[in-house]
C-alpha cells in the first residue's frame, strides 16, 4: 500500500470514528443541562422529581464513556497529523496553528469540568453541580467551532500571507470566511440532531419492548423534540452550505450533482450512479432545470461542470453524489417525520387528546429512525466535504499526494487502527446495551402519562 | 525573550505538567498490575480501588497536557513536527495504542459492569497500556537527544541505542515512583484506606531506589549515545541534576519520616530536575543535527497570535484546573 492510500484510509477511518463520539460530547451536555435543570427546579418545591434525576444520572454515565472514547480517539488524530501528513503540517501548520491552540483550550475546559461534573455529585451542591455543565457545553460547542474552522480553511484557504518564507493566515480573515460559518453552524446542528436522534431511538426502542413508564416517555420526549425541532433549521443551513460551496468550490458542487457539461438549465438529479467514463448519471431521477433554479433562482443560471478541469483534478463524483444524496435523503426523511409530528400535535391539541404524539408503533419506529438517519446524514456530509475537495488537501494549493507521508510501512498501522477501533466499538456496544436497562428499580414504573412520581424522596436521599 | 523561546518555555512547562500529573496516572496503572504480587497481595483489591478512585475525576484533564504539547509543537514548530513524527513513527504509534487502550479500559471497567469483558481483563489491559505509554514516550524523548534520527531513517532506529531503551525504562520507574508517593498521601486521607499507606510507602521507596539505579546505569550510555546533548548537560544542567539527586535522596528520607505532603514536593522536584535538565541540554535543537527551534519555527506573526491566545487561554484554564484538583484532593471512592 502506498503512503497516500494508507494515509487516506487511516485518516478517513479515524476521523469518522472520532466524530461518532465527538457529536455526543457536543450534544449531551446541552441535553443534560435541560434534564438536570428540570430536576433542580423540582427540588425547590421541597422534593425532587426522581424521574428527571434518574434520567440525568443514566445519561451522565453514558456521556462519561462516550466522552472518554472521544478524547482518546481525538488524541490519535492530533498525532496523525504529523504521522500521516508531514508535508501538510510543515507548510501550513503555523497558519492553522491558532485554531488548534484555541481548540486545545476548549478541550482543557471540557475535560476539567467533565471531571467535576461526573465525580462531583456529592462534593458540589446541586446548583453548583448543574452550573459545571455550562462550561462543558460551551467549550464542547467552541471545539466544534475551532476544529471546523480549521477544516473550512482547508476548503477555502483565505487570508494567506508570507513572512520570512513561512506561510501565515490572517486570523480575522479566517474567522470571517463564509465557508467557515456555513460549515460550523451546519455541523453544530448536525451534532445536536445526532444526539437527539440517538436518545430518541434508545427510549423508543425501550417502549416498543413494553417499558412504557414515565421515565421512558420523558427520555423519548427530550430526544425527539431536539432532533425534530432542529431539522427545519438544518435544511435551511444545508441550503446555505450548498450556495457557499457553489460560490467557492464549483467542482465540489458539480461532483455533488454529477454535472459534467458546463452550461445553463442544469437538472437536479435524485439518486443514480455517476459513470466516470461516459460522464452521465445512470438511473437517476432528473428534475429539469432544478440545480440552475436552486442556485440562481432562474433556469438560465450557468453551473460550472467537471469539464472545466482534467479528470485528475476532479473529485470522484460517483462517491460524492451518493454521499450527498444519502445526506439529503436522510435529512428529508427526518424532516417529513417532523412535519407529520407537528401536524399531529396541532390536530390532537385541538381535540384535547394527550399525549400529543401518540405512542403507537408507527411513531415509535419513526422515532427510532431519526437516530441512524441523522448519523448517516452526518457521515455522508463529511464525505461530501472532504471527498469533494479532492485531489486537494488545501484547496488549489496543495494536493493530497504531496501532503502525505512517504513512509512505506503504514499498511500495518491501518490494519492495527481498524482492529483496535472495531474491538473497542464492539465492547462499547455491549456496555451501552447493559446500561440501557430501563428505569432504576423502585422508580414508579407504573405511573401514568404525566403523573409526577409519588412519594418523592428527600433531597439528600436523591443525591446519594 | 524571543517569541520562539517563549514558545519553548510553554512547551517544556506543559511537558512537566504532563509528567507530574498524567505521569502519576500511568504509574498508578503499573501498580495496578503489580498489586497481585508479593507480600501485599492480600490487599490487592483495595489497592486497585484506591488507584482507580484517584484517577477518576482528573485523568482526562491531566491527559490534555499531552495534547497541548503536541498542538503547541505542530503549531509553533511546523517544519520539525512532520519529521519528528515520522522518524519516531514506531514508538509514537505504540504510545498511541497505549493511550487509547488505557483510557478505554479504564472507563469500560469503571462503567461497564462486566458487560463486554470481565473487569479482570480490562484491568490487565489498563495496566499493560499504562506501562507501555510512558516507556514509548521515554524512548521517543531519548531518541530525540541521540542526534541519530533522520527523516526516512528506519522505524526501528529509535530503539537501536541502549540509551533510548534505558530512557524508556526510566520513564516507567519514575512514573511508578510519583504514583506511589501521591498514593501514600491519598491513602492517609480516609480511614478505609489507612492500611494502604504502608503498602504504597514501601512501593515508593522501591521505586525511588530503582529510579536512582536506572539513572546510574544510563549515564555512561548517555555520554556515548547522545554526545551533543550530554556535553551540554554537563555544561548547563548540572545544578538541575544536583537538585534532582538531592530531592531524590530527600524523598527517601521524607518517606521514611512519613511526611507525605512533603514527599509529594520532593518527588515532583526530583522529576522536574531530570526533565528540565534534559530540556535545557536539548536547547536550541529540536531534532539534534537537523532542526533548531529557530529554523523550525512558524512565521513570527503566527507565533505572536498563538502566544496571545495562550495567555488568554491559561487565564481561564489554570484557575479551573486548580479548582478541579482542590475539589478532588481526597480520592472519590464509590461516588460517581
Ligand atoms: C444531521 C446531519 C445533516 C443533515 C440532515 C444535512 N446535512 Fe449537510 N452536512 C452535514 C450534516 C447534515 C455535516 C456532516 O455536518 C457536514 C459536513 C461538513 C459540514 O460542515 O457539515 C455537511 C456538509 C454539507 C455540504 C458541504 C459543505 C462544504 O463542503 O462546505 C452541503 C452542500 C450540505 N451539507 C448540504 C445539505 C443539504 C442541502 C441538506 C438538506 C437537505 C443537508 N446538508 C442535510
Ligand atoms: C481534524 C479533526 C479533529 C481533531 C484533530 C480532533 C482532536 C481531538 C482531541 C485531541 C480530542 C481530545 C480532547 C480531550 O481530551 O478533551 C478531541 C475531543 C473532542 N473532539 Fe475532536 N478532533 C477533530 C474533529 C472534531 C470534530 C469535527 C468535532 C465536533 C464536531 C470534534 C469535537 C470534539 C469534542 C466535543 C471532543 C471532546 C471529547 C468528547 O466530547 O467526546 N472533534 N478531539
Ligand atoms: C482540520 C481538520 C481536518 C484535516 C486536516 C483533514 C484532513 C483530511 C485529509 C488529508 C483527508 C484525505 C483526503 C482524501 O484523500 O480523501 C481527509 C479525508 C476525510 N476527512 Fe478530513 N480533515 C479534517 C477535518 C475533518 C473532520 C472534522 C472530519 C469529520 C469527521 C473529516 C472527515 C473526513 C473524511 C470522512 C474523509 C474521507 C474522505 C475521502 O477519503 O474521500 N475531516 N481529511
Amino acid at each position: 500500500m502506498s503512503g497516500v492510500d494508507a494515509a487516506r484510509i487511516e485518516t478517513a477511518f479515524s476521523l469518522s470514528f472520532h466524530i461518532l463520539f465527538a457529536v455526543f460530547g457536543v450534544g449531551m451536555p446541552w441535553l443534560l443541562l435541560y434534564t438536570e435543570g428540570k430536576w433542580l427546579r423540582s427540588l425547590k418545591n421541597g422534593a425532587g422529581d426522581r424521574t428527571w434525576y434518574a434520567l440525568t444520572r443514566k445519561w451522565a454515565r453514558v456521556t462519561a464513556v462516550l466522552f472518554a472514547i472521544g478524547a482518546v480517539s481525538g488524541t490519535v488524530l492530533s498525532f496523525e497529523f504529523g504521522l500521516l501528513w508531514p508535508t501538510f503540517m510543515a507548510t501550513y501548520g503555523g497558519a492553522i496553528g491558532l485554531l488548534f491552540t484555541l481548540e486545545a483550550f476548549a478541550f482543557f475546559l471540557e475535560a476539567i469540568f467533565m471531571g467535576l461534573y461526573l465525580y462531583g455529585w456529592k462534593r458540589l451542591s446541586p446548583r453548583a453541580h448543574w452550573l459545571t455543565l455550562w462550561p462543558i457545553a460551551i467549550s464542547g460547542t467552541l471545539s466544534t467551532l475551532f476544529i471546523v474552522f480549521a477544516n473550512a480553511w482547508m476548503n477555502d484557504p483565505v487570508g494567506i500571507g508570507e513572512s520570512k518564507g513561512k506561510i501565515t493566515a490572517d486570523p480575522w480573515a479566517v474567522f470571517s470566511s463564509s465557508v467557515g460559518w456555513s460549515e460550523v453552524t451546519h455541523m453544530f446542528v448536525a451534532a445536536m440532531m445526532c444526539t437527539g436522534g440517538a436518545v430518541a431511538a434508545v427510549y423508543a426502542w425501550g417502549m416498543l419492548r413494553g417499558r412504557r413508564d414515565r421515565y421512558h416517555k420523558l427520555g423519548l420526549g427530550v430526544g425527539l423534540w431536539t432532533v425534530l425541532g432542529l431539522t427545519p433549521v438544518q435544511m435551511f443551513l444545508g441550503d446555505w452550505s450548498a450556495r457557499v460551496v457553489g460560490a467557492t468550490q464549483p467542482l465540489k458542487l458539480a461532483a455533488m450533482e454529477g454535472v459534467y457539461t458546463t452550461g445553463s438549465n442544469v437538472p437536479l438529479t435524485i439518486l443514480g450512479y455517476y459513470d466516470q467514463s461516459t460522464h452521465k448519471i445512470i438511473g437517476g431521477i432528473p428534475i429539469p432545470d432544478g440545480l440552475s433554479l436552486m442556485m440562481g433562482f432562474k433556469t438560465s443560471t450557468v453551473i460550472e461542470g467537471m469539464d472545466t478541469a482534467t479528470v485528475a483534478d476532479t473529485p470522484n463524483s460517483a462517491v460524492i453524489h451518493l454521499a450527498f444524496d444519502s445526506m439529503v435523503g436522510c435529512g428529508v426523511l427526518v424532516f417529513a417525520v417532523a412535519g407529520l409530528a407537528a401536524a399531529t400535535w396541532f390536530l390532537r391539541r385541538r381535540k384535547g387528546l394527550t399525549p400529543r404524539i401518540p405512542h403507537t408503533r408507527f411513531w415509535l419506529w419513526s422515532a427510532i429512525a431519526t437516530g441512524p438517519a441523522s448519523v448517516i446524514a452526518m457521515l455522508g456530509g463529511w464525505e461530501v466535504t472532504e471527498g469533494g475537495r479532492q485531489p486537494w488537501i488545501v484547496y488549489r494549493l496543495m494536493s493530497v499526494t504531496d501532503a502525505a507521508t512517504k513512509s512505506g510501512g503504514l499498511g500495518w498501522s491501518v490494519v492495527a487502527t481498524i482492529v483496535i477501533y472495531v474491538g473497542l466499538a464492539a465492547a462499547l456496544l455491549l456496555i451501552l446495551r447493559k446500561l440501557a436497562t430501563g428505569a432504576p428499580p423502585g422508580l414508579d414504573a407504573g405511573a401514568g402519562p404525566d403523573i409526577p412520581s409519588q412519594a418523592p424522596p428527600a433531597a439528600e436521599e436523591a443525591l446519594a | 525573550m524571543t517569541a520562539v523561546n517563549l514558545m519553548l518555555v510553554i512547551i517544556v512547562l506543559s511537558l512537566l505538567a504532563y509528567a507530574l500529573l498524567a505521569g502519576a496516572d500511568f504509574g498508578g496503572g503499573g501498580w495496578d498490575m503489580l498489586a497481585g504480587f508479593g507480600r501485599d497481595r492480600s490487599s490487592a483489591e483495595d489497592q486497585r480501588g484506591l488507584i482507580s478512585a484517584s484517577l477518576g475525576p482528573v485523568w482526562e484533564a491531566n491527559h490534555v497536557w499531552l495534547i497541548f504539547v503536541i498542538v503547541c509543537t505542530f503549531s509553533g514548530f511546523p517544519s520539525a513536527f512532520g519529521d519528528i513524527a515520522t522518524s519516531l513513527e514506531l514508538p509514537l504509534a505504540l504510545a498511541l495504542v497505549g493511550i487509547v487502550l488505557r483510557g478505554a479500559a479504564y472507563v469500560y471497567r469503571a462503567y461497564g459492569e462486566g458487560a463486554s469483558l470481565p473487569d479482570r481483563w480490562w484491568s490487565r489491559i489498563f495496566a499493560c497500556a499504562s506501562v507501555l505509554t510512558p516507556f514509548m514516550l521515554g524512548v521517543s524523548g531519548g531518541a530525540l537527544a541521540t542526534g541519530k534520527l533522520r527523516p526516512g531513517s528506519s522505524p526501528l532506529a529509535p530503539f537501536q541505542a541502549p540509551f533510548t531503551i534505558l530512557a524508556g525504562l526510566l520513564a516507567v520507574v519514575v512514573t511508578a515512583f510519583l504514583a506511589a508517593v501521591y498514593l501514600c498521601y491519598d491513602a492517609s486521607l480516609h480511614p478505609d484506606t489507612q492500611h494502604l499507606v504502608d503498602v504504597f510507602r514501601r512501593k515508593a521507596i522501591y521505586a525511588a531506589v530503582a529510579s536512582g539505579a536506572v539513572v546510574l546505569v544510563m549515564l555512561p550510555f548517555f555520554y556515548r549515545d547522545a554526545p551533543v546533548v550530554a556535553a551540554r548537560f554537563t555544561d548547563r544542567s548540572l545544578p538541575l541534576a544536583a537538585v534532582s539527586a538531592l530531592c531524590g535522596f530527600g524523598s527517601l528520607l521524607v518517606l521514611w519520616k512519613k511526611k507525605y505532603v512533603l514527599a509529594r514536593a520532593t518527588a515532583a522536584i526530583a522529576v522536574i530536575g531530570v526533565l528540565g535538565g534534559w530540556a535545557a541540554a536539548q536547547y536550541p535543537d529540536l531534532l539534534v543535527g537537523v532542526y533548531t527551534a529557530q529554523a523550525a519555527a512558524a512565521a513570527p506573526s503566527s507565533l505572536d497570535t498563538m502566544l496571545v491566545a495562550m495567555c488568554g487561554g491559561m487565564l481561564v484554564v489554570v484557575p479551573s484546573f486548580l479548582y478541579l484538583l482542590k475539589v478532588f484532593t481526597a480520592p472519590v471512592i464509590e461516588e460517581h
